[in-house]
């Protein structure tokens, strides 16, 4: 028979996630008080219901899809970021510029423009992102979870979550692009613009995967069938 | 593979998603194209500047402590039926709910239920439902009690600010949270009080109605009973002042 759960089980696998839960509240939320509330909400739940958690599993991925679970019913609705970002969205020409030169020409690392940007700024950037680009990037970049993890804390399939975090990662480049040039970090050039439009077609890329969800099997589907490669 | 298809796999690749043919077909086109290796490059880059300048914020020793306080006023939820797998139990479980319902209603005690509500003003837990309007959040729990209520209206300049859905014994009940002109906050705990006994060491009567009083440390509270409903009203204002509060909504 399974043996019920106790407050030290609880203690044992849930509270050494706590950091993470209220970094990734935080950032989610974009406040200090809220973020308190919100992990406390979400702590109180799994508490509440450990017993359906398996022992054995992975109980961070637990927490942070009732973490997320609990912001999407409580504080997305007040969110009013629906803003259209495109404009600021990255290409792979202002990722060259951003990170100190295309490699190429061997410039210093020291010289990259995050480099010379604070962490503030950064997060700055990254709560202008709207919410669920925000989400996929804090649980993938931040928290190093997989796509399958990603998929079963957002509830959505594995696609949705590589075109969110492919969306969410070009909005927070072009963001801190801006950024850096309001600064004076950089200087906006023409140059920089031309080759923002013509790099690869990257950009028209990034605004069809915000539409549709990448479909690594459609492409595998059409490479066997000798459409690709 | 060509570079237009790499830029389905590229983060997938830069995050380690990618294994067996997947991997090799991109691994081999970056080794031919410089162009895309150096996307790969940056990209990658950027994911670790990102990191690098987001550091793990502290969390906050008020909030350690609010948790510790919060789970050690609750319970994990029993197992799902645990004992059917006692399959000798199963009588011996069932005599005692027969005995149960021959000798009554198991009740709550008085005094657990101001430590709750103790508890939960000291938490100061995140509401079900905000805001300023009481008749709306008196609307929000229609359908999750299973008796209607109304929000008490106090006088004052007293207002609204949310409500939650909590526990009284087995039973649904609601807490409500108020502010006061002066911020001081004022919570209701209001549940079916049909079972429950309210009495208090201080018994005042206000406008021919019973109010029991108890002014504990830093927190005072107020238990009534209106209409067959249970309200145990606590506050950080002083015993006198929170039963002049109650007092007013006796006549809304």
């Amino acid at each position: 028979m399974k043996r019920r759960p106790q407050q030290s089980d609880f203690e044992r696998e849930a509270l050494p996630h706590l950091g993470a839960l209220y970094a990734a509240a935080l950032r989610m939320t974009r406040n200090e008080r809220d973020a308190e509330d919100l992990v406390q909400d979400a702590l109180l739940r799994a508490y509440r219901f450990f017993d359906t958690f398996q022992a054995g599993t992975n109980c961070k991925a637990w927490l942070f899809r009732i973490l997320t679970n609990a912001f999407c019913n409580r504080y997305r609705e007040r969110e009013r970021e629906q803003v259209v970002l495109s404009e600021a969205e990255s290409s792979p020409a202002n990722l060259e510029q951003f990170l100190g030169g295309s490699g190429a020409d061997g410039r210093d690392a020291e010289s990259a423009l995050l480099g010379q940007m604070v962490s503030a700024d950064v997060e700055k950037a990254l709560a202008a992102v709207p919410s669920d680009f925000r989400m996929a990037v804090i649980l993938a970049d931040l928290e190093d979870f997989s796509y399958k993890e990603i998929a079963e804390i957002m509830d959505c399939p594995a696609g949705t979550v590589m075109s969110r975090l492919f969306r969410g990662r070009k909005i927070l480049q072009g963001l801190l692009r801006q950024y850096a040039v309001e600064q004076g970090i950089i200087r906006e050039t023409s140059e920089g613009n031309s080759k923002a439009t013509s790099a690869d077609g990257a950009a028209d890329a990034a605004k069809t995967l915000a539409e549709a969800p990448v479909d690594l099997a459609a492409y595998r589907l059409r490479r066997d069938r000798g459409g690709a490669g | 593979m060509i570079c237009v298809d790499v830029d389905t796999y590229l983060q997938a690749y830069v995050d380690g998603e990618l294994a067996g043919v997947d991997r090799e077909m991109i691994e081999r086109h970056l080794v031919a194209c410089p162009s895309c290796a150096t996307r790969v490059r940056l990209e990658a880059r950027f994911k670790a500047a990102v990191r690098a300048h987001l550091p793990r914020p502290v969390v906050p020793l008020a909030l350690k402590l609010r948790l510790d306080e919060v789970l050690a006023s609750q319970k994990i939820a029993p197992l799902r039926w645990p004992w059917l797998s006692y399959p000798r139990l199963v009588p011996a479980a069932a005599a005692l709910v027969l005995l149960v319902a021959i000798t009554g209603t198991v009740r709550q005690s008085q005094s657990g239920l101001l430590q709750q509500a103790q508890r939960s003003y000291r938490a100061e837990m995140p509401m079900d439902i905000t805001g300023s309007d009481c008749g709306s959040i008196a609307s929000w729990f229609r359908g999750r009690l299973d008796f209607s209520m109304h929000a008490p209206a106090l006088g004052g300049g007293t207002t609204c600010q949310g409500g939650r859905l909590v526990n009284v014994g087995e039973h649904p009940a609601a807490y409500l949270v108020y502010r006061m002109q002066t911020g001081h906050r004022v919570a209701f705990l209001v549940f079916d009080a049909r079972d429950q006994s309210l009495e208090a060491p201080e018994r005042r009567v206000v406008n021919g109605r019973e109010i029991y009083v108890e002014a504990g440390p830093g927190i005072s509270t107020a238990t009534y009973r209106d209409r067959g409903l249970g309200y145990v009203v606590t506050s950080d204002i002083d015993e006198d002042t929170l039963t002049r509060l109650v007092t007013t909504s006796f006549g809304r």
